[in-house]
């Protein structure tokens, strides 16, 4: 009867973690256990797996776990005991049950299961609506303004005292059916099921039925309501008889023991409750508006406080500035006047004043009114000078491998990227790479020059692509080979079609060669432009005389 | 009837038949093609011709805006570049005005056609007699006026008027000319 009394069935085929509620957290599990109701085995509970939670204990049947499984409130738990096993005997954990919170709070459970874990509310203070799925005890107490739920009558609520009217209004209508068919009948309490006296299970869903008093067959109507205290229970209300115990039979007993002690003297539950329980905390004005107010003050305190921390560190570090840069003035000073009182002047500067004075410029730190533009200058001129060389070895390569090894003209982008692809860190912007390119031919053989193509499209390129050298070597290819389209000048100068178009479009445009446009042909047409040299240079009118 | 026109060599140059981007060679086709269609005009007694002439293909002019040894033809927008171009260098003149697709071609400027008109006035002794246009321009004789585009006998005329060569009469049926030996200036 404790066990009935005292658990609520839940239906095993659903997760544990689905189980839980939102504020509860599953310890430990161990699987291969029997339920021993009292002193006797219950039949229906002798293998599973059983959950630890920080609120509940899960029993999830292995064989029937949608109809056999059930929870125990941990609060219920008065007492546990340890028995290590002997031969034959596993180890048992034994739950005393204490009888008054047992029939007491058993009622609210229950009807805490009735209305609150999976449903929301809305609070009657502050109109917060609380979130289902939070353990019985957490969700009596509103979320945000920690005002009791009930506290507020109001119609729709259902206090905890009154909660005991539906049971006994919904009791004739249960009871009306045994009245009027039969008293024989035996409900369910599971199901409900109005089984024949005969049946020791039901016949819905097998739950074994409650052996009814022989003396009374209307009684077995009340015990199928484990909540109301009946007086059929009043023989085993002395304590043995108030206990449940866990047997394991394939061991981790005392693992789980040890989590399940834990977890009754943790008292989540009770904690819950405290916490969010404005009796508990007497400094406070009290729940509701002034609660809310003071969190936030709280909370807006405290990140003035942090703030006002970062703000400290923040200063010191330019306090610190302040002092660097003072002495980087004085340095500079000092240097200035070292190089005016030396015999050569600025201009035999020591190394060792220009590399000082290009760190200080490198960290921000530029002086006004010293001549650090200067040594800046020169340093960037190095600097681009080893940039010109670098670039000449992507471009030319150590043993002829670099990007314009057999090509004589290439796109100022294509430098770019193959350049950066080179360097692979410390990317160059194409800013640096325009300042680099005119001091190219200086450092490469044959020299590789820039030029802008019609188009705006700048490229490098070897002396042989200068324009007037390919101007001249257009024309006498034309002149020899006769009259070629763009495709063939690109296949004769190796040179992409883009590129070749540009580059005979420059000659064009310097009178070198003309076009035969296809659209002037009489039959076919719609071919390309076929260049020629010049036909009209000393053109002298040949045709007829007047 | 009349022997064949000798084409220039630059006739049978393909690049010839294209508009050429660079201003210059550009420049130097177009001289060379209103040179060849004056010329052309001259020898085949042609006094106007329209951008329509390079693709209708029985036009008189098919000879010169074609060349189908080579396989090209001169294109309609260069035609019009090529007689704008004249038109600037009073080689030709827009007939009628107003329009730029028909032009009168100057291979005679007018002051030139008034010397032939006079020249001929007087070797058919035709001074101080009141003439039509029409016996002006389709003699019995064949003459160099005949076939002469009124408008451009009208310019002649204009220029002898000037000098006191001729005097323009308006006749019943049209418009009638008095030619004078005017001796001087």
């Amino acid at each position: 009867m404790t066990l009935r009394r005292c658990t609520k069935s839940v239906d095993g085929t659903i997760p544990i973690p689905a189980l839980v509620y939102n504020d509860e957290e599953l310890l430990a599990s161990q699987d291969g256990v029997g339920i021993y109701d009292g002193t006797q085995k219950s039949a229906n509970h002798q293998s599973g797996t059983i959950h630890v939670t920080t609120h509940r204990l899960f029993f999830v049947s292995a064989a029937r776990a949608r109809a056999h499984s059930f929870a125990l409130d941990l609060d219920l738990v008065s007492q546990t005991d340890h028995y290590a096993g002997l031969f034959k005997s596993s180890p048992k954990v034994t739950l005393h049950i204490s009888t008054e919170i047992a029939s007491s709070s058993s009622t609210g459970a229950a009807d805490a299961a009735d209305d609150t874990p999976f449903a929301s509310w809305e609070c009657q203070v502050c109109g917060y609506r609380n979130p289902p799925g939070r353990s019985p005890a957490a969700a009596r107490i509103c979320g945000l303004c920690g005002v009791p739920r009930d506290s507020v009558p109001s119609p729709h609520s259902n206090p905890p005292l009154s909660s005991s009217l539906p049971p006994s209004s919904s009791l004739p209508t249960l009871r009306a059916p045994p009245s009027g068919s039969g008293a024989d009948e035996r409900a369910c309490p599971a199901c409900t099921f109005l089984n024949h006296p005969a049946l020791r299970a039901c016949e819905m869903c097998g739950t074994t039925l409650p052996i009814p008093p022989a003396a009374a067959s209307s009684q077995s109507a009340p015990s199928s309501r484990p909540s109301s205290p009946d007086p059929d229970d009043d023989d085993d209300d002395d304590a043995s008889a108030r206990i449940i115990k866990v047997s394991f039979r394939k061991g981790g007993d005392r693992a789980f023991y040890g989590v399940l002690r834990r977890s009754l003297k943790s008292k989540a539950w009770v904690a819950a409750t405290t916490m969010r329980s404005p009796a508990t905390s007497p400094g406070d004005m009290g729940s509701g508006i002034a609660r809310i107010l003071r969190d936030a003050e709280s909370t807006a305190g405290g990140r003035t406080a942090h703030m006002s921390a970062a703000f400290q560190d923040l200063e010191a570090l330019m306090v610190k500035a302040a002092d660097m840069v003072r002495l980087a003035a004085d340095l500079n000073e000092r240097l200035t006047a070292t190089a005016t009182a030396l015999p050569g002047g600025a201009a035999t500067e020591p190394e060792e004043a220009t590399f000082i004075r290009s760190s200080l410029a490198q960290l921000g730190l530029q002086m006004a009114g010293a001549p650090v533009t200067q040594d800046m200058m020169q340093d960037e001129r190095r600097w681009v000078e080893s940039l010109t060389r670098e670039l000449a070895r992507v471009l030319q390569g150590a043993s002829g491998s670099g990007l314009m090894r057999d090509r004589g003209v290439i796109a100022l982008d294509e430098v770019w990227g193959g350049w950066n692809r080179a360097r692979g860190v410390a990317l160059l912007p194409p800013t640096t790479l325009l300042q680099v390119v005119p001091h190219l031919p200086a450092h490469t053989t044959p020299p590789i020059a820039a030029r802008t193509l019609p188009s705006g499209l700048r490229v490098l390129h070897t002396p042989p692509f200068a324009p007037a050298a390919f101007a001249a070597r257009l024309a006498g290819l034309l002149a020899l080979a006769g009259p070629k389209t763009t495709t063939e000048v690109a296949a004769e100068e190796r040179v992409p079609v883009g590129l070749a178009a540009e580059l005979v479009g420059e000659v064009e445009a310097d009178g070198e060669v003309c076009r035969d446009d296809g659209a002037c042909m009489i039959r076919g047409g719609d071919v390309e432009v076929r260049w020629w040299g010049n036909v009209f240079h000393g053109c002298a009118w040949d045709g007829q005389r007047v | 009837m009349r022997p064949g026109f000798l084409l220039p060599s630059i006739h049978s140059a393909p690049p010839f038949f294209t508009q050429q981007p660079h201003p210059g060679t550009n420049e130097t086709a177009t001289e060379h093609w209103a040179t060849l269609i004056l010329t052309y005009a001259r020898h085949r007694k042609l006094f106007v011709l329209r951008v329509e002439d390079t693709e209708a293909a029985d036009s008189e002019w098919q000879e010169v805006l074609r060349n189908e040894r080579i396989n090209r033809k001169l294109l309609a927008t260069y035609l019009s570049a090529i007689l704008e171009s004249m038109v600037a260098k009073n080689s030709a003149v827009y007939d009628p005005p107003g329009q730029t697709r028909s032009v009168l071609l100057y291979w005679r400027l007018p002051e030139e056609w008034a010397e032939v008109l006079h020249t001929w006035a007087i070797s058919t002794g035709q001074l101080n007699t009141i003439l039509t246009f029409y016996e002006i321009t389709d003699p019995p004789i064949p003459s160099p006026l005949s076939n002469m585009p009124a408008n451009l006998l009208r310019k002649a005329i204009a220029v002898l008027a000037k000098t006191g060569r001729a005097q323009l009469i308006t006749v019943a049926d049209g418009e009638g000319v008095r030619l004078f030996q005017g001796t001087g200036k």
